[in-house]
């Protein structure tokens, strides 16, 4: 008896030192992966995973819009980034904390965030989709007032709503992928979402339209803790080439299928 | 340090933010309650198919030992995802059913609720088991021996008995639940944690999470001693009752 | 002849590889007190609890009051087939730990079964059971909940319970085995007096002396078989079995 407890206790203890180990491989195959091109130190990236087109992949294979601008970036400017997963709603405090270096991760530029962050010039310029299910009758955002309407937390889009729609009831779904479920389950009526993620959603899904596109004079920047210049100067130099000499264009299309606006061009220069 | 404090224990934050998180704590321990009644029901009744002696009830008892194993395996989150995407598609129920909006509550509330349930009633069933198993073998024999049958041997000697085992045990199974109902909010139903994480969108303060900790203690600590005054209670009636079990 | 009371014939029972019984005949006759004795592990217990099926025969025939109560069951496990309200009715057992139901006081344990089985009021459950239990001299310990009442007093609130049942049969498995050697004797004038009023009783025991006053046979088994039976001064002061010998110097010496 004694000695069967004690042979259970001693399997579990090492399926627990297993569990450790296989973890901390998994963690170095993290750091390893994901680079290319670049030499000088790396630059530590959080980005909130998966949120495609935008960033999206396993742990070490991470791609998407941000994940591949982000290496273009980096290979202009001699630092090879490191992308770590992690939550939206802490990322511009930790990134403020110093646990990564900056933050790529379809973030808009806002007052609010400026407080805690710096932002570069703007890498993309967004907009708002309010996704229905095919077929459905709704045609705007207004038509959405008083109904459910799904939202991820912590987003533009739940802003938006929270704005526009007064009597609706909002739903904020902690992951987007969950709140497209719900609209084509039919447990809400909408959602509102970034645009090139109600795009993918589309295409990939399927069953879901996009009923309208909101611009939001939402622009995306890349964040680093106040203070860091002389990293911020880097980048916005990086962004610069990548948009002069033709990578912008090529990664905005194999992500979105659409030629870049062409406002994005002047208003990383403006910045300047 | 400071830095810490602030983004966790900002006690001016909480207050401003009390009443916001209290709400939000009560609809968990609503969910809690509605569960607790359901799962406690389901869990019985899936311990006393699991004992139908015989041959002829050989498929209840291994699909219900089947649904007890599936049930305590899957992680409840993939349940509550299940119930919430899934649900919805069985079109042979009544829109009603698929999509419930009863008693005030949205759907989220009461997908939560039942995969809840589904998960707690196969925990539970377990606990009612150890209790019912607890009695001695004795007991049931004596009982059908007087001409009882299995299901009145089960009502008026066996579970009655096990009744006095299991309240540490279920005890310690409901605070599991009470804290899981959190979980509730990746399908987006406003309970304290999900108001909790939309303050720290909101303000990158995070003390909104320690206010519903600290919600979750003060409901929590008192029932753990409770546990423990149980588990004494239990011992002391095993050596009492000690003397009887001379072989 | 008149019909045997139980009819046991050519009765089987394996645990697994274990063959506890290999083939047992038995007749008992209405009014009859058998006791049965053996060493540990001869199957006594077992042949014991076939009889009101709490372990069913795997093979043979078990008659009660002439009625085959094992009708059409071949493999002990078709429990529909079993005449379990027939026998159980008619048979009534009293184990070596009692088994008394520990939430309920002596009277409840007593009424329980009267109530919930043979549907009798709580008024008549009552008064059958407050008879009894004064029968076996504890008329004054009706409220006490089991674990108050001494080993002794609660192996004769057992024998109470299944006389409400108003059995035909009692089976005695051991009864007296679980208690201090001062309470035994409490148990087996209870059991003596049920003898003397003509109860058909069947009785597993170790006490030689109860069996040699009280039986009107002494069956004596040893590995699953009946080695020797006949009056008890027959068997047990001149036994023929050299089995029966040595069993019974080993109980003596004591």
């Amino acid at each position: 008896m004694r000695s069967t407890r004690l042979t259970a206790l001693l399997a579990v203890f090492l399926l627990a030192i297993a569990s450790l180990a296989a973890a901390g491989c998994g963690s170095s195959d993290d750091d390893t992966g994901g680079g290319g091109g670049g030499g000088g130190e790396p630059l530590s990236v959080g980005s909130d995973i998966p949120y495609p087109p935008f960033e999206q992949g396993k742990p070490g294979e991470y791609t998407g819009f941000d994940i591949e601008l982000m290496e273009a970036i980096g290979e202009k400017i001699g630092r090879t980034p490191e992308f770590k997963d992690t939550s939206f709603e802490t990322i511009f405090r930790d990134v403020a904390q110093g646990k990564f270096d900056a933050v790529i991760s379809a973030a808009t530029i806002t007052e609010e965030r400026e407080e805690a962050v710096d932002f570069s010039n703007p890498y993309y310029l967004s907009e708002q989709a309010v996704l229905v299910k095919e077929g459905s009758d709704i045609g705007s955002l207004e038509e959405l007032d008083g109904k459910t309407v799904a939202v991820q937390q912590g987003t533009t889009g739940q802003e938006l709503a929270k704005d526009e729609l007064g009597n609706s009831e909002i739903r904020p779904f902690p992951e987007g992928p969950d709140a497209v479920n719900a609209l084509k389950a039919g447990t809400v009526e909408a959602v509102i979402i970034d645009a090139p993620v109600a795009q993918n959603a589309v295409e990939k899904s399927g069953g879901v339209e996009i009923a309208e596109k909101v611009p939001t004079e939402e622009e995306y920047g890349i964040a680093v803790a106040q203070g860091e210049t002389e990293l911020l100067d880097e980048i916005n130099k990086g962004l610069e080439e990548v948009l002069a000499d033709g990578t912008y264009t090529k990664i905005y299309k194999k992500w979105f299928k659409l030629e870049p606006p062409k406002a994005i061009f002047s208003a990383a220069h403006e910045a300047e | 340090m400071s830095e810490f404090f602030n983004q966790y224990f900002d006690f001016d934050y909480m207050g401003e933010h009390f009443w916001e998180v209290l709400e939000a704590f009560l609809q968990n321990l609503l969910i809690f309650a509605v569960v607790a009644v359901l799962a406690l029901t389901w869990g019985l009744i899936l311990a006393l198919l699991r004992q139908l002696p015989g041959r002829k009830f050989l498929p209840i008892r291994f699909l219900t030992i089947a649904y007890i194993d599936i049930f305590r395996a899957i992680p409840i989150l993939i349940v509550i995802l299940l119930i919430s995407g899934g649900v919805p598609f069985l079109e042979f129920l009544p829109k009603d059913i698929r999509i419930p909006h009863w008693f005030g509550k949205p759907d989220p509330f009461w997908y939560g609720v039942t995969a809840l349930m589904l998960v707690y009633g196969a925990f539970s069933a377990e606990v009612y088991r150890a209790g019912i198993e607890a009695v001695p073998r004795g007991q049931m024999e004596a009982a059908r021996s007087l001409g009882m049958s299995h299901g009145q041997a089960m009502r008026h000697v066996v579970v009655p008995q096990a009744i006095s085992v299991i309240p540490a045990p279920m005890l310690n199974e409901m605070i599991s639940l009470l804290k899981d109902s959190t979980l509730v909010s990746v399908i987006a139903f406003a309970e304290s944690v999900l108001i909790s994480r939309e303050l720290l969108a909101q303000s990158f303060n995070s003390s909104a999470l320690i206010l519903t900790g600290f919600f979750f203690i003060l409901i929590i600590l008192p029932l753990a001693r409770v546990v423990d005054r149980l588990i004494a209670r239990n011992q002391g009636k095993i050596t009492r009752g000690s003397h009887i079990e001379v072989a | 002849m008149a019909e045997p009371m139980v009819r046991l014939h050519g009765i089987c029972k394996r645990f697994g590889e274990l063959e506890v019984l290999k083939g047992v005949d038995i007749d008992i006759a209405k009014g009859e007190v058998v006791c049965i004795l053996g060493p540990s592990g001869s199957g006594k217990s077992t042949l014991l609890r076939c009889v009101n099926l709490l372990e069913p025969p795997e093979e043979g025939e078990i008659y009660v009051e002439g009625r085959d109560i094992c009708k059409g069951q071949g493999s002990g496990t078709g429990e529909q087939s079993w005449e379990l309200d027939f026998v159980r009715q008619r048979v009534g057992i009293v184990f070596q730990q009692f088994n008394l139901f520990p939430h309920k006081t002596a009277l409840e344990n007593v009424t329980l079964a009267q109530e919930k089985v043979l549907g009798r009021s709580k008024a008549e459950a009552r008064a059958k059971a407050t008879e009894l239990l004064e029968r076996v001299g504890l008329g004054d310990q009706v409220g006490q909940y089991p674990d108050t009442l001494s080993g002794g007093q609660q192996q004769r609130v057992a024998i109470a319970r299944a006389l409400a049942m108003d059995p035909h049969v009692m089976l005695f498995d051991e009864v007296t085995s679980a208690l201090d050697p001062e309470l035994v004797k409490e148990v087996l004038d209870v059991m003596r007096e049920l003898a003397e009023e003509g109860m058909t009783m069947i009785v597993v025991t170790h006490e030689i002396g109860f069996a040699r006053e009280v039986a009107d046979r002494v069956v004596f088994m040893d590995g699953g078989v009946i080695v020797e039976e006949g009056p008890p001064a027959a068997v047990l002061e001149s036994p023929r079995e050299e089995r029966t010998r040595e069993f019974l110097g080993l109980v003596l010496d004591h």
